[in-house]
């Protein structure tokens, strides 16, 4: 069958979306499928030519495309008689955004009408899909709030799980992922601060901008914490990235309120490493459940210090909660070939 | 540089007009730009053809890209104040193929108008451009002729011209290419029976129409020529074109009318083999100049044997148009690193 991949392209920018839209590709492939991959460019600023854009996406003829699968606003809107949307997220300044005050729409009645629009064209795609998967309990939580459609939960798959297999831990916490405000890289350090002084600490990832490269490195200098925390704060090979995890006594996520699992505690639990998290994660809940499979804490330095002092020592506990994370991940079946199914079905 | 190729294309078909934008997207990257790809669906039927031409006008690259080269159309439609347009084809019912069997529809006064909006839209988008760049000179020719637009040929290379290579020259007149009745593989195959020597034909390649390639096979039956000729009814790797090419006598190439050199001359070229094309060859005709780089015949069997002969039995001849023909590229100035100069100047 010949399936296209629908997706937006933000030129020039690559993340964790464009490597699922290129995965699903590949593994389309893998299943004996012809995959190919569209991707449209989005540019969501300013606010005001998005009305165009979305006509422009929806001017698109296909032809010669037995399927679709489409994962983004306004990419999804494209017209198609066999559409499966797999929700990665909607226009959320339209949505939940919106009513946080974090919009980037007019605030006047020119916004109002604007998400009005893209709610009635999402409305209109909604219902033309044959199926609606989403990429967590969240986005479908948020669909069936603001647009009243059912969804399937579909989470996206590791795409390389075995790079993550795990090795003798080195006594060190490890947080992986992208450095910025909301996954909070700031509250582990102020923790650490808190914490007996042989926690260690390493945090590897891509700063969003270089200010909060710098506002990490301040704060560590401030903190008095500097010689017990390695920043390595930049874009990271995934070979270099697993290696971290494979060696790291356990692994810290505290991002607020996630969308799904999260790549970082699903790559900690697929290398048998516990997870510290905090009850305010959102969606790395439905992995980390409190001294099972790691900690849930508040999101206060105290509470995750007492977690931090835990979590570095290579106890029999803690290699048990390591243990029992990674079974709980694969008994997920959360695969590629598992999702390519559910997806064609 | 952050670089946006753009282009249109139709799912799941490969032609070759993809080469020329991935094969630059390689050498732009090489040279340590930043390379963005853009693929945009494109159905041509006259009753969509605005309304497509508009969706391509609402991308919008402005802010994202410092620089686009736009290929196939519509894509020349997008706007862009650094615009460059490298032009390989009109949309060609509208305009030269107008009076011929390709059109489709009928000469009436809607498809009059139709045809008359495209010529005023293409020739306005093409006027924004900062700078047009032809695949050949045919094609500068027609944009010269109805769009009255002036344009420089940049003569598009093969991805990687260094592998070919000119090793014996045997007896074979070698036709590497789709097998398609406008590539005109059966005017070879009977021209054969017109030689006086024994110089061979090989015939390698696949097509779309079946009905095309089971001519072929009945016409090599009938013309019982045995051994003489090889119809290697494949896809041929690049491994494999630049060992025939580096061992054959001369290659052949006669598509009807085409737009462009085309790059089985190309390849020959790069392997000091001389050409054989005949008159109504079009773009083939920039590149092969008869009795110097290659021989040019009347599109007829007799015609073509006389010159298969020639190949054959006078090698010296050969050798000399061989030579030729690699020089041939060096004073059309065929080479990436003038695509390049000339594409980011």
């Amino acid at each position: 069958m010949k399936v296209l991949v629908v997706n937006n392209m933000a030129p020039f920018i690559w993340g964790g979306a464009e490597e699922l839209a290129v995965h699903l590709q590949k593994h389309l492939i893998i299943a004996g499928h012809d995959a190919e991959l569209l991707r449209i460019p989005f540019q969501w600023e300013p606010a005001t030519r998005i009305p165009s854009q979305m006509l422009m996406v929806k001017a698109f003829e296909l032809w010669n495309v037995d399927r679709v699968i489409a994962l983004k606003f306004p990419a999804y809107l494209i017209r198609h008689p066999h559409k499966t949307l797999w929700l990665l997220h909607q226009y959320r300044q339209a949505y939940d955004l919106f009513d946080a005050g974090q919009t980037n729409l007019p605030e006047d009645q020119a916004g109002q009408a604007i998400q009005q629009l893209i709610k009635q064209a999402d409305g209109e795609t909604f219902r033309e899909s044959r199926r609606i998967f989403t990429n967590s309990e969240v986005t479908r939580q948020r669909l069936a709030h603001y647009n009243g459609f059912d969804a399937e939960v579909l989470l996206p798959p590791l795409n390389d799980p075995e790079q993550f297999s795990g090795a003798t831990s080195e006594g060190y916490i490890f947080a992986g992922g992208r450095i910025n405000e909301m996954k909070r890289q700031y509250l582990l350090l102020e923790a650490l601060a808190l914490a007996p002084r042989n926690v260690r600490l390493v945090i590897a990832g891509p700063p969003d901008a270089p200010e909060d490269a710098s506002r990490l490195r301040k704060l560590a200098e401030s903190l008095g914490v500097a010689d017990r925390v390695k920043l390595d704060l930049r874009f990271l090979a995934r070979s270099e990235l697993a290696e971290y995890v494979n060696r790291a006594t356990s692994c810290a996520y505290l991002p607020y309120n996630e969308d799904s699992l999260g790549y970082v505690a699903m790559e900690a639990a697929a290398a048998a490493k516990p997870v510290i998290t905090t009850c305010d994660s959102g969606g790395v809940l439905g992995l980390v459940l409190h001294r099972q499979t790691g900690w849930v804490v508040s999101p206060e330095p105290q509470a995750l210090a007492e977690a931090l002092a835990q979590a570095s020592t290579n106890t029999t506990f803690v290699r048990e909660l390591g243990v029992a994370a990674r079974e709980r991940w694969l008994r997920m079946g959360i695969t590629w070939p598992n999702t390519i199914a559910r997806l064609m079905l | 540089m952050k670089i946006a190729l753009c282009s249109s294309f139709a799912p799941f078909i490969h032609g070759g007009s993809r080469n020329i934008v991935e094969w630059l997207q390689v050498k732009l990257q090489e040279a340590g730009h930043q390379v963005e790809r853009i693929y945009l669906p494109q159905v041509d039927v006259p009753d969509l053809l605005f309304v497509q031409m508009m969706a391509y006008r609402w991308v919008d690259l402005a802010s994202s890209a410092d620089r686009i080269i736009c290929f196939r159309p519509p894509a020349h439609m997008i706007p862009h104040p650094q615009k460059i347009v490298w032009f390989i084809h009109h949309i060609r019912v509208f305009y030269d193929l107008w009076d011929s069997s390709y059109r489709g529809f009928p000469d009436d006064a809607k498809h009059r108008s139709v045809r008359d909006a495209l010529h005023a839209a293409d020739t306005a988008a093409l006027n924004e451009a900062r700078h047009i760049f032809t695949n050949s000179q045919v094609v500068s020719n027609r944009l010269m002729h109805y769009n009255k637009v002036g344009s420089e040929v940049l003569y598009p290379p093969i991805y990687h011209p260094d592998q070919f290579l000119c090793r014996s020259f045997n007896d074979e007149i070698v036709y590497i290419s789709r097998i398609e009745h406008h590539k005109r593989q059966h005017l070879l195959i009977e021209a054969l029976r017109h030689t006086r020597t024994a110089v061979k034909l090989r015939l390698c390649g696949i097509g779309a129409s079946e009905t095309y390639v089971n001519d072929l096979k009945s016409l090599i039956v009938a013309a019982k020529l045995g051994s003489r000729i090889i119809f290697e009814n494949r896809w041929i790797s690049e491994a494999e074109k630049v060992q025939t090419l580096s061992d054959c006598l001369a290659a052949a190439y006669l598509p009807l009318d085409e737009d462009s050199y085309g790059y089985p001359s190309l390849e020959a070229s790069h392997s000091s083999k001389p050409i054989l094309t005949t008159t109504d060859a079009g773009g083939v005709l920039e590149l092969v100049q008869d009795g110097i780089n290659g021989l040019v015949t009347e599109p007829d069997p007799r015609a073509l044997a006389e010159a298969m002969d020639r190949f054959y039995l006078n090698r010296a001849m050969t050798q000399q148009m061989g030579q030729n023909a690699s020089a041939r590229l060096r004073e059309l100035n065929i080479s990436w690193s003038h695509v390049l100069e000339r594409l980011l100047s």
